[in-house]
C-alpha cells in the first residue's frame, strides 16, 4: 500500500500529460481529416495530394514519423520541444486516420439521396452541410472514437523521445525500484482508465444521434 | 404553329465508354402532357428520363427546357461548352423529380424533407416554405405524418413524401423515375392515385412506368424503347390496341394475356 501510495502523484501527473497529448492530437488530427475529406470532395485535383498524404502516413510507423518531426525539423530551422514534436506528429498520423474516415461515412450516404438533393437546386456545399454530415457523422462516430483510443495508445510512442507521459513515467519507477508489478500494472490501468472512457462517451453520443434513423 | 415546348430533346444521345445506352432520342413534351417511357429493362428509358434533367450527361443532341439549352453553353459542343453546375441548376430549375427508391432524407423529418428544396435550393424564407411543404403533404394525404421520420413510414408513404417534395417547389415538369416500382403491390395504387391527381391538375408529366394500364390510362404520349432507341411512339390508344412493330405487339402480350377481357381494349 505504501509502494503504490508512492507511486500515485507521478502517475497522476503522468495520465494528465498523455491525456493532453493524445487529445491535443486528436482534436488537430480530427480537424486535419475533416478538412483533408471536405477539401477533398470540393476539389478534384486535390485527389492526389490526399492520396499521397494518406499512403505516405499509413505506410510508415509512427516512431519512424515521430523521428522524422523530432529530429529531422531542426535540420531546416525547426525545433520543437518534445511535447510539442509528440503532438506534431500525432496529429499528423491520426489525421491520415481520421481523414479516412471520414471519407467512408460521408461514402455511406447513398448517391440517391445527393442526386434528390442536386435536382431539387441544392447546392453540392448544402448538400456537403445539409445531407451528408449529419448523417457521415452519425456514421462514423464510433470509428472516431475509436481512433480517439488508437490515438491515446500510440501516444506511448513518444516516451522514447522523454515525454514524461504514462508508459516513460511507468518506466523510469521501474528502473528506479526493480518494482515491476505494480508500476506496470498501474500503466495497464490507466490506459484502461483512459481508453474506456473515451468509448463510453462515444457510444453515448453515437446512441443519441442515430436514435430516428431505427425507425 | 404550335408553342414553344416545354421540354424538347433533339437526338439524345449518351454512351458509356464504348457502350452505348441512348441513341437519337427525340421528344417534345407541351406544357399539360403526360408522357410514359415504356420498354423492357435495360432500354435506355431512365436514362433518356436522367438526361432531360442532366443528371446523365448526355453527350449528343439537345435537351431544351423552356427555351434554354441544357447542360452545355453552344449546340456544336466540346467539354469546354459544359456548363457550369450553378448554370444547370438555373436551367432545370423548372423541373423536380420523383425517384424510385425514394431517396428521401431519412435525418429530417417527413415536413424538413419537403422543406429541403424550398429553403436550401429556392431560398425561400422558413414560415413560408413550411406553409408550402403542408400544402403539399396535404395533397399526398400525409399532413399525420409531417413530424414522422421516414423510416416509420411504409414504403407508399415514403413515396407520397417523395411526390409531396417535387411537388413544393410548383415545377412546371415532373419527371417520375419508375415510382411504384419498390413498392408492395398493395402500396402501388395509393401511389398511382396521387399521380393520377396530379395528372387531373394538369401537372406535366415523364414518368418510365412498368404500369401498362395505368400509362394506357393517363398518358397523352406513349414512348416504347428498345437498346436505347425509340421503337414506337405515339397516342396511347392507337400505340397499345395497334402497335405498329411486331416487338412492341410481343412486349405487350404478357400484359394483355394477364388483363384478361375488360381491358384488352383502351379506354381512355
Amino acid at each position: 500500500m505504501h509502494e503504490l501510495l508512492s507511486y500515485l502523484p507521478e502517475f497522476a501527473n503522468a495520465l494528465l500529460v498523455t491525456l493532453g497529448i493524445s487529445l491535443a492530437a486528436a482534436w488537430v488530427g480530427l480537424v486535419l481529416g475533416f478538412g483533408l475529406n471536405a477539401l477533398r470532395l470540393a476539389l478534384p485535383g486535390f485527389g492526389v495530394i490526399y492520396r499521397l498524404y494518406v499512403w505516405l502516413i499509413r505506410g510508415t510507423p509512427f516512431l519512424a514519423q515521430l523521428a522524422v518531426v523530432y529530429f529531422g525539423l531542426p535540420i531546416i530551422g525547426l525545433r520543437l520541444e518534445a511535447v510539442e514534436a509528440s503532438i506534431l506528429s500525432l496529429a499528423l498520423y491520426s489525421g491520415a486516420y481520421f481523414a479516412e474516415l471520414f471519407r467512408s461515412a460521408w461514402a455511406s450516404v447513398p448517391n440517391g439521396q445527393l442526386e434528390a438533393a442536386r435536382v431539387h437546386g441544392i447546392s453540392r456545399t448544402l448538400v456537403f452541410w445539409h445531407v451528408q454530415a449529419p448523417q457521415a457523422m452519425a456514421f462514423a462516430l464510433p470509428l472516431l472514437g475509436n481512433q480517439v483510443i488508437l490515438t491515446i495508445k500510440e501516444s506511448a510512442v513518444t516516451s522514447i523521445i522523454t515525454v514524461p507521459e504514462l508508459t516513460m513515467t511507468a518506466g523510469r519507477i521501474v528502473s528506479t525500484t526493480f518494482s515491476y508489478v505494480l508500476p506496470y500494472a498501474l500503466l495497464v490501468l490507466s490506459y484502461w482508465l483512459l481508453t474506456s472512457t473515451v468509448a463510453a462517451v462515444a457510444r453515448t453520443l453515437g446512441q443519441r444521434m442515430t436514435r430516428h434513423l431505427r425507425g | 404553329m404550335s408553342t414553344l415546348p416545354l421540354l424538347e430533346l433533339r437526338g439524345v444521345g449518351k454512351s458509356y465508354g464504348t457502350h452505348r445506352v441512348l441513341s437519337d432520342f427525340d421528344l417534345r413534351v407541351q406544357a399539360g402532357e403526360i408522357v410514359s417511357l415504356i420498354g423492357p429493362s435495360g432500354s435506355g428509358k431512365t436514362t433518356a428520363l436522367r438526361c432531360m434533367n442532366f443528371l446523365e450527361r448526355y453527350d449528343e443532341g439537345e435537351v431544351w427546357i423552356g427555351g434554354q439549352l441544357l447542360g452545355y453553353s453552344g449546340i456544336g459542343r466540346r467539354e469546354s461548352d459544359r456548363d457550369s453546375e450553378a448554370k444547370v441548376d438555373e436551367v432545370r430549375n423548372p423541373v423536380s423529380m420523383v425517384f424510385q427508391q425514394f431517396n428521401l432524407w431519412p435525418h429530417m423529418t417527413v415536413r424538413e424533407n419537403v422543406m429541403a428544396p424550398l429553403v436550401l435550393g429556392k431560398r425561400i424564407a422558413k414560415p413560408q416554405a413550411r406553409t408550402l411543404a403542408d400544402q403539399a403533404l396535404a395533397r399526398v394525404g400525409l399532413s399525420a405524418k409531417a413530424d414522422a421520420y421516414p423510416a416509420r413510414l411504409s414504403g407508399g408513404q415514403q413515396q407520397r413524401v417523395g411526390i409531396a417534395r417535387a411537388l413544393a417547389v410548383k415545377p412546371r415538369l415532373m419527371l417520375l423515375d419508375e415510382p411504384t416500382s419498390a413498392l408492395d403491390p398493395e402500396l402501388v395504387e395509393e401511389v398511382l392515385q396521387v399521380i393520377r391527381s396530379l395528372a387531373d391538375d394538369g401537372m406535366t408529366m415523364v414518368m418510365v412506368t412498368h404500369e401498362m394500364s395505368f400509362a394506357a390510362q393517363i398518358s397523352s404520349q406513349v414512348v416504347f424503347m428498345e437498346a436505347g432507341r425509340i421503337v414506337e411512339s405515339g397516342a396511347p390508344q392507337p400505340l397499345f390496341n395497334t402497335p405498329e412493330t411486331e416487338r412492341l405487339r410481343q412486349f405487350l402480350k404478357p400484359w394483355f394475356n394477364r388483363s384478361l377481357t375488360p381491358r384488352t381494349q383502351v379506354t381512355p
